[in-house]
């Protein structure tokens, strides 16, 4: 390959490769050198510098209650859907199973349909079975848009466990319950860590869902939406610079927990 | 002594593959049973029978007594090697070794005891804490192999252990699994399909081809004394001669091969005048020699092939009729032989007689 | 019996510290509560499948297909949620709504156009990228192009929106770098028209497309493309008879996931589209949060947009040749 791309191609896309980093990351170098602004507008050039913002977003009792809620409802529905992914995982891969390819197919449905058409989906669902909106729906919902990414992940691990480990367990005294959770759950431990910070990391930022599931009370996403039509602000921009940071260090601590299991 | 393994008229198919047909077999406490056959002779599914992993068709399996047919692998006591030796990647080796005894409800110390005494039995006290990813193929086998014998189970069962090692380890695990049968006095029901692994360990040998048992035997008996083509033919290396009965008086049979006379000891069989046989005759049996031999059966050929083998020298030498004859010598004797005619001479009672109906098999 | 005489004795002299092993399964195991539940249940044969496909068959059946049918059968009613003295019928009357008033068939052909259009920049753009870190960029820095590529993605939809406001906005970056090099007096109106929408879009859903290219480009074999040199072929007929054909799989599943994406966004139209950009969502949406007799109406737009977006993917997956159902 190092002869087969010659010079001219290879640094034209070095070139691109940059210009495209580049791309991705102004916007939002862009946001968060907004948000030390010491005015009460948007706009460039920023002139003065402070930290004035961040010490107002800190002390906004409504942020600090839309991150709690956030969070909550992320660790609620990424327990759910890790369950049930992993337990749909493990109904595929088990022996004997008719209908294999309906049951997946059935499992990813929620990731193939448009976010839009699934957040009304739920809406109209809901109100059929008389669920009123607020959190338990949207935990509902935001476990039904990850319980596909935990089925894929799980399925990519559990398929590459060699069969005779949960062999071994039964031969050994272990029943199936036993074997699954001191054998199949630990082996499938660091790929569940990282598709459970994923499912995370979708509850945190899903706003369609949120917003047709919702009650009164307001999730980060839903905040800031609500702030951004309200008026431009760099309390806005230091808010979202914060979600961002933290998102994006949980993001990499998940990379770096699956591409160590992926090694291992 | 009562049999600690029993196979009653056992069978196992898969829709209309019969992996294992009409099985009975007992085992012997404290033996060393090896199942041998080529692949998809029934071998490995018996195993898993035993194991619980698979539920026969029909019939009956026994465990020290009691039918265990239908009863779960957790349930039996019975443990089994695998392949590729399943080790836990989570769990240290003393972890893993543990996995059988916490669940038979030990306490911590005794299950503590338990472990050293095992990992010691193999050398690997200071690998206690390792994970198996750090470990030797050898040293994973012997884990292994700790794991299975920890709970103290009836019967190990070994499903090819020694497949994934290259042939250096191979032997000398197979050395090492012998003298740790013989120091622990369990039963080991072994499955290969490697002969030599065969001949090397077993008390007994029970060869299978097609889902039947075809002979069963202690090493011996099976290499001298073949009751059958496949088994002559699966178990070392061999020449067979189909002739055909000329004359046959109590232990002396005179037989027609390929128009030369020969004399063989044909056993319990009452040969008659025409019948077919086949006379199994090893290459080590046979004689080289460049004058003819004054007794037994001789036959004059031409050298065809040699083939260096290290400790030996393999000929392969045709005589009459285009028949050829695979025998050995020794490298330094090669030399003595003088040219390519040579004289093959072996003597009647180092041959075994074969009916020509098991040939059909 | 192993024979432990010597061997006990030893271990026990020089085990200072005892592991400790999980002694509690047994107990947990053994216990009446568990024996007459869980383990009673793995004995038999249908407690083992109750146990393996009950909760994921329930889930699947109720929230996978569930909430669709449910949104099927609403769409094909007068009236929901029903009012009290009103009775609600069967009717085919909503869908026939879409197809009488171009007030809600031309949102749905923008939305088309737009998620098309967004589709093909997408892959236009991120193509050269994907290729760069499989191919040209060494093995052992690969992890490390395609960390930096993920980074803006932990951001999530609403926040990467919200920064390329920062970027397109009359005082936004743009504009004022273009005023201050004296390009222009008064800024370019950017924000809330077409072009902010698909600039925001493409900036969206580009991971899409990185990851099913990457991984396809990744998997051609370097051989090949040396062969092809060998051979006698320059870059570009290397990379339109080899390298095009065989990341076929990816552009497809890429399109497709991308595609399907830019259907159905919302918040972006909202926050970063004008007046002329009333995407087929948003149009949608405006049943369900206005008054709420028109939800069956919604419900059968809802559904309209689901099918003839699935046939648009089905129809390009097909027509690419892609194998079937190896988009995602």
């Amino acid at each position: 390959m190092r002869n087969t791309v010659s010079d001219g191609p290879r640094t034209t896309l070095t070139a691109f490769y940059w210009a495209f980093i580049l791309y991705l990351l102004l916007p939002l170098t862009l946001m968060m050198a907004m948000s030390f602004k010491d005015a009460n507008f948007v706009a460039f050039p920023i002139g003065d510098w402070t930290l004035d913002w961040y010490a107002k977003v800190m002390q906004d009792k409504q942020f600090l209650e839309a991150c709690l809620y956030s969070i909550m409802i992320a660790a609620a529905s990424t327990l759910a859907a890790t369950t049930l992914g992993t337990w749909i995982a493990m109904l595929i891969v088990a022996d004997g199973i008719r209908g294999r390819t309906i049951i997946f197919a059935l499992a990813c449905l929620p990731a193939v349909v448009p976010g839009m058409i699934s957040a009304i989906s739920l809406r109209i669902f809901i109100s059929t079975i008389d669920m009123p909106t607020g959190t338990a729906a949207i935990i509902l919902g935001h476990t039904v848009h990850a319980v596909p990414f935990v089925v894929v992940m799980a399925l990519t691990r559990l398929r590459s466990m060699p069969r005779n480990l949960v062999d071994a367990a039964r031969d050994l005294g272990a029943d199936g319950v036993v074997a699954f959770f001191r054998v199949t759950l630990p082996y499938l431990g660091p790929a569940l860590l990282g598709g459970m910070i994923f499912c995370v990391l979708l509850s945190i930022d899903d706003f369609v869902r949120t917003f047709f599931l919702g009650g009164y009370r307001p999730t980060l996403p839903m905040l800031i939406f609500a702030k951004v039509q309200g008026g431009m602000s760099p309390e806005i921009n230091a808010m979202a610079t914060i979600v961002l940071v933290v998102t994006a260090a949980v993001g990499l601590y998940a990379e770096f927990i699956t591409r160590r299991a992926r090694t291992r | 002594m009562e049999p600690v393994v029993q196979f009653d008229n056992v069978n196992k198919s898969y829709g209309k593959h019969v992996a294992v047909d009409n099985l009975n077999l007992s085992i012997e406490p404290g033996k060393f049973v090896t199942l041998l056959g080529p692949s998809g002779c029934g071998k490995s599914t018996s195993l898993r029978m035993l194991g619980g992993f698979e539920t026969p068709t029909s019939g009956r399996i026994m465990l020290s007594g009691k039918d265990v047919t239908r009863v779960p692998p957790n349930k039996r006591n019975v443990n089994i090697v695998f392949q590729d030796y399943a080790l836990f990647p989570h769990m240290s080796v003393a972890k893993n070794i543990a996995f059988g005894l916490e669940l038979k409800g030990f306490d911590n110390q005794r299950i503590h005891r338990r472990v050293s005494e095992l990992l010691e039995l193999v050398q690997l006290q200071d690998y206690a804490t390792r994970l198996p990813a750090e470990l030797s193929g050898g040293q994973r086998q012997r884990v292994a192999l700790m794991r299975a014998l920890a709970p103290d189970p009836d019967v190990l069962l070994l499903d090819e252990p020694l497949s994934a090692l290259d042939a250096k380890l191979r032997q000398q695990m197979q050395i090492e699994l012998k003298a740790i049968q013989e120091k622990t006095g369990k039963t080991f029901m072994f499955v290969t399909h490697d002969q030599e692994e065969a001949l090397t360990m077993s008390d007994t040998i029970v060869v299978m081809n097609k889902g039947r048992i075809e002979q069963m035997g202690d090493p011996n008996t099976l290499y001298g004394r073949p009751g059958s083509v496949f088994v002559a033919n699966f178990i070392g290396e061999t020449n067979l001669l189909r002739s055909t009965v000329i004359s046959s008086e109590g232990d002396v049979a005179a037989l027609n091969w390929n128009g030369i006379t020969i004399t063989a000891n044909p056993g319990g069989l009452t040969p008659r005048h025409g019948e077919h046989l086949y006379v199994v005759l090893r290459p080590e049996a046979i004689h080289c020699s460049a004058a003819e031999p004054v007794s037994g059966n001789r036959v004059k050929g031409k050298i065809r092939q040699r083939v260096f083998k290290g400790n030996h020298t393999s000929l392969m030498v045709e005589v009459g009729g285009g028949a050829l004859l695979n025998t050995l010598v020794h490298p330094s004797d090669v030399a003595q032989l003088g040219g390519e005619d040579i004289w093959l001479g072996w003597k009647p009672e180092t041959t075994t007689v074969i009916p020509d109906r098991h040939a059909h098999n | 019996m192993v024979n432990s005489n010597t061997i006990a004795g030893d271990a026990a002299g020089r085990g200072a510290s005892i592991p400790k092993y999980s002694t509690g399964i047994a107990r947990i195991v053994n216990s009446a509560i568990y024996r007459h539940t869980l383990g009673a249940a793995v004995e038999s044969r249908i407690g083992r499948v109750i146990l393996l496909a009950g909760v994921p068959l329930i889930w699947l059946v109720m929230l996978h297909i569930g909430p669709i049918y449910q949104m099927l059968k609403i769409s094909l009613l007068s009236h929901y949620p029903v009012q009290p003295g009103v009775e609600s019928h069967f009717t085919l009357d909503n869908y026939a709504i879409f197809f009488r008033e171009s007030l809600y068939f031309t949102p749905l052909i923008k939305s088309f156009i737009f998620a098309t259009a967004a589709t093909a920049a997408t892959l236009v753009v991120v193509y050269p990228v994907a290729y760069y870190v499989a191919k040209i960029v060494k093995p052992e820095g690969r992890s490390k192009a395609l960390l930096l590529l993920l980074v803006p993605f932990w951001a999530g939809e609403l926040i990467r929106t919200f920064s390329v406001i920062m970027l397109l906005a009359n005082r936004g970056a743009v504009n004022v770098l273009l005023r201050e090099i004296g390009l222009i007096d008064r800024p370019i109106p950017m924000l809330y028209t077409s072009f902010s929408l698909g600039f925001g879009l493409v900036y969206l859903i580009c991971l899409y497309m990185l990851l099913p290219l990457y991984s396809a480009i990744e998997k051609i074999p370097g051989q090949y493309l040396d062969a092809a040199a060998d051979l006698g072929a320059g870059p570009f007929t290397r990379f339109r008879r080899i390298i095009l054909p065989l990341s076929k799989d990816g552009i497809v599943s890429g399109c497709s996931l991308v595609f399907l994406t830019c259907i159905g966004v919302f918040a972006t139209p909202m926050l970063l589209g004008g007046p002329n950009t009333v995407m087929f969502p948003e149009t949608i949406s405006g049943f369900f949060h206005g008054a709420s007799d028109k939800w069956p109406v919604g419900a059968a737009f809802a559904l309209i947009m689901l099918v003839t977006a699935l046939i648009a993917a089905g129809i390009f997956m097909r027509l690419v040749g892609g194998k079937k159902g190896s988009a995602i």
